[in-house]
């Protein structure tokens, strides 16, 4: 583990972008003495002398106010170079620091401190070379786009001119400008063909004032860029030549303090009463400080009652990955679990809930009923991917899925469709008709079957779009989510415009957002009212 | 972007929409009144959630109505400068193409499309590569960036760019 060519690497880093740094308080006054330009660099060259340092050690080798120093080292905290850790010990747990620290760097003698029980905070940093590593590779990426982009005018807006009356519009006049005639923009007030103002017209014409200093910032931009190329070569060498090599890693500072304890244990085979690994275990033992070892993320799900418990039997009996309803594709090959079908049995919801279901509870337990609506909208999602899919063999498709899918459960689906026919005569009802009419055609399948219902709006277009203008109102006015095919739940939102709607997938700790053609939502027959919105 | 947030309103509501339903009545004529709209400052009501809480009335003078003050949680729709949307295109011309991302109409300049797409007219216009692969045209579906946004009191217009790393068409409806 050869530590050079990373120091050398953090010293060209320190040089090139931290050269100027400045870190006094703000409230403090901007004269001669409190400049405290070059400090940085003088730290982190600091640093790459040491390993795990004491900061109040750090400061008394730089000569520093431990206050400086400490706003230095916060600052190189949060630009990701240095680690810090801060615990509360015992003079005879600094002690044990110290003792680590004489087995690494030569010419320190841990210094005997005062037996006082007294608690002090101490903080201690170091390096993170793999950090800064890919930090300062982030940098010189970001600033390469940057200028990059500026360059090439990608994120401009795009300048529009009136030939005629040279009147000036950009691109986020576009909607105004459209005619319907022909596919150019045209001028407000003289109807003339707009023509985009690009870099070779401007070079054309000369340029007024303008354009000159826009062509003046090219120039200095390109000048930035190959300046940055130049001076920055021998950072960008140094990095390359890191590359490959493993990084040094001191791991934490308790870690790293019991390995180089041990170390100096085996170099001095001795154990005597000063043996810093033994004071370290009763150093512990009587420091009330928990232990800090590898960061553990705990992810917690902020949905009600039974949703935790869902997740964990998904991911307990899916191996494989379930994909989102709206990722699978007709002649998509995967398995039943990835299509999410298993969670019929090993679901338990908990987002979808009482609006609706408490009207039902008459004959059906809450639980069943809200299984029973999830299995009816994955059927009714599939129905209309399938749909849109395949429109010519649509019928054949859905009696093959109807037939297979719904088999487990039909039976109890008769009973709770009369059901919810009568329940749901308020509110979200138009779902719920406009369909059914159209129906007659498919007589042999289940009546009550959704991907049934969901069919044959292809087929009376007339009668549907009188339904649908007064659906939409209502479908807006509700927000259909079902939470068992993923961690997270899944939000159908329709838009206004009558065409589309969005579905967004609330997939820990990622999300989703699915535009999909309205088509989409007239399949879809339950109407779940939205009770539990979680959002990231 | 989505945002979930409690806004308020004061409902003005004719006396004969009193009476047992007078709650539902206020929050049915709220999403009328709400939903599908656009304000500058919060974006597009894409749907109401929920009612935090509804106020005392107020009786008009003169009038009989009268204005209750509703707080309500909706689902917000806020495009920003510099966000990854998913979009469809609704018109491809010479000057670039329109999409729409639910309610958010979004132009791409066609100096915002990357240079190897080239203008290809005719009944179904659309931007090609030139080996074909990769095609624009009405409906098909894109991920863009948002590089620019024009926010008006009703009224969110977006200008947007595919030229840069993981954007472009998602989904051709042509291939399909
Ligand atoms: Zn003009």
């Amino acid at each position: 583990m050869s530590v050079e060519p990373f120091n050398k690497l953090v010293k060209l880093a320190a040089r090139a972008f931290y050269d100027d740094i400045t870190t006094k308080g703000d409230n403090q006054p901007k004269n001669g003495r409190s400049d405290n330009r070059g400090i940085a660099v003088v730290v982190l060259d600091a640093l790459t002398r040491r390993q795990w340092v004491r900061e109040e050690d750090l400061a008394k080798d730089l000569k520093l106010h431990s206050k400086q120093l400490r706003r230095t080292l916060r600052f190189f905290e949060e630009e990701k170079l240095v680690t810090r850790d801060h615990r509360r010990e015992t003079a005879k747990g600094a002690k044990i620091f110290s003792a680590a620290v004489a087995a690494t760097v030569d010419g320190q003698h841990p210094k005997d401190g005062d037996e006082k029980i007294k608690m002090h905070t101490h903080s201690y940093c170091c390096l993170d070379y793999a950090q800064i590593y890919d930090v300062v590779r982030y940098r010189l990426h970001r600033m390469k786009k940057k200028l990059k982009d500026e360059l090439e005018d990608k994120n401009t807006v795009q300048e529009y001119i009136c030939p005629n009356c040279s009147k000036r519009y950009n691109a986020l006049d576009a909607l105004r400008l459209i005619s319907l005639v022909d596919e150019y923009f045209h001028c407000e007030s003289c109807n003339g063909e707009l023509v985009a103002e690009s870099d070779k017209l401007v070079a054309q014409e000369g340029g007024d004032g303008d354009d000159n200093a826009r062509r003046r910032r090219r120039e200095k931009l390109k000048d930035m860029l190959q300046k940055m190329e130049v001076q920055l070569k021998p950072l960008m060498d140094q990095l390359a030549r890191v590359k490959d090599l493993t990084v040094p890693e001191f791991g934490s500072l308790l870690a790293w303090e019991a390995r180089a304890s041990a170390a100096s244990r085996a170099a001095n085979g001795d154990s005597n009463g000063n043996d810093p690994s033994r004071s370290s275990q009763g150093g512990y033992s009587a420091t009330p400080m928990p232990f800090l070892g590898d960061t553990k993320v705990v992810v917690e799900f902020t949905e009600p009652d039974g949703k935790g418990e869902d997740i964990k039997s998904i991911a307990e009996s899916t191996g494989l990955k379930v994909l989102p309803p709206w990722m699978i594709k007709q002649g998509m090959n995967l398995t039943k679990e990835q299509r999410g079908d298993v969670k019929q049995e090993t679901m338990m919801d908990g987002s979808l809930s009482a609006a609706e279901t408490s009207d039902d509870k008459k004959s059906i337990t809450g639980n069943d009923e809200k299984k029973i609506l999830q299995d009816e909208y994955y059927k009714a999602y599939y129905a209309a991917i399938l749909e849109a899919a395949a429109k010519q063999t649509e019928e054949m498709s859905n009696t093959q899925m109807s037939n297979s899918e719904s088999s487990a459960s039909s039976s109890r689906q008769v009973g709770i469709k009369s059901k919810r026919d009568e329940d749901e005569g308020d509110d979200d009802v138009g779902w719920e008709e406009a369909p059914v009419a159209g129906n007659n055609a498919n007589e042999n399948y289940k009546v009550n079957d959704l991907n049934v219902e969901a069919d044959p709006i292809a087929d009376d277009d007339d009668e549907d779009d009188v339904d649908w203008e007064e659906e939409v109102g209502t479908v807006s006015a509700s927000i259909r989510q079902y939470s068992s095919s993923h961690l997270g739940c899944v939000v159908v939102m329709p838009y206004p415009d009558l065409k589309h709607g969005m579905v967004l997938t609330l997939l820990f700790p990622f999300w989703f957002q699915k535009v999909v053609p309205f088509e989409f939502f007239r399949s879809v027959k339950h109407v779940y009212k939205f009770n539990h919105f979680t959002y990231y | 972007m989505f945002f979930h947030i409690v806004l308020e309103r004061n409902m003005q509501l004719h006396p004969r929409h009193f009476g047992r339903n007078l709650r539902d009545n206020i929050v049915s004529k709220l999403m009328k009144d709400v939903e599908g709209t656009c304000s500058g400052r919060h974006g597009f009501v894409v749907a109401i959630t929920g009612i935090e809480n509804i106020g005392k009335g107020l009786i008009r003078d003169g009038t009989g109505f009268v204005t209750f003050p509703v707080k309500y949680q909706c689902v917000v729709f806020r495009p920003f400068k510099g966000e990854i949307l998913e979009a469809v295109v609704t018109m491809v011309n010479k000057m670039g193409f329109f999409a729409e991302a639910g309610p958010v109409q979004i132009f791409v300049s066609n100096h915002l499309i990357p240079d190897d797409m080239e203008f290809q007219s005719g009944d179904m216009p659309n931007y090609t590569t030139s080996d074909g692969s990769v095609k624009i045209q009405k409906d098909s579906e894109v991920r863009l960036k948002i590089i620019g946004t024009r926010v008006d009191a009703t009224e969110i217009f977006c200008i947007g760019t595919i030229k840069d790393d993981f954007l472009g068409v998602i989904n051709d409806p042509a291939a399909a």
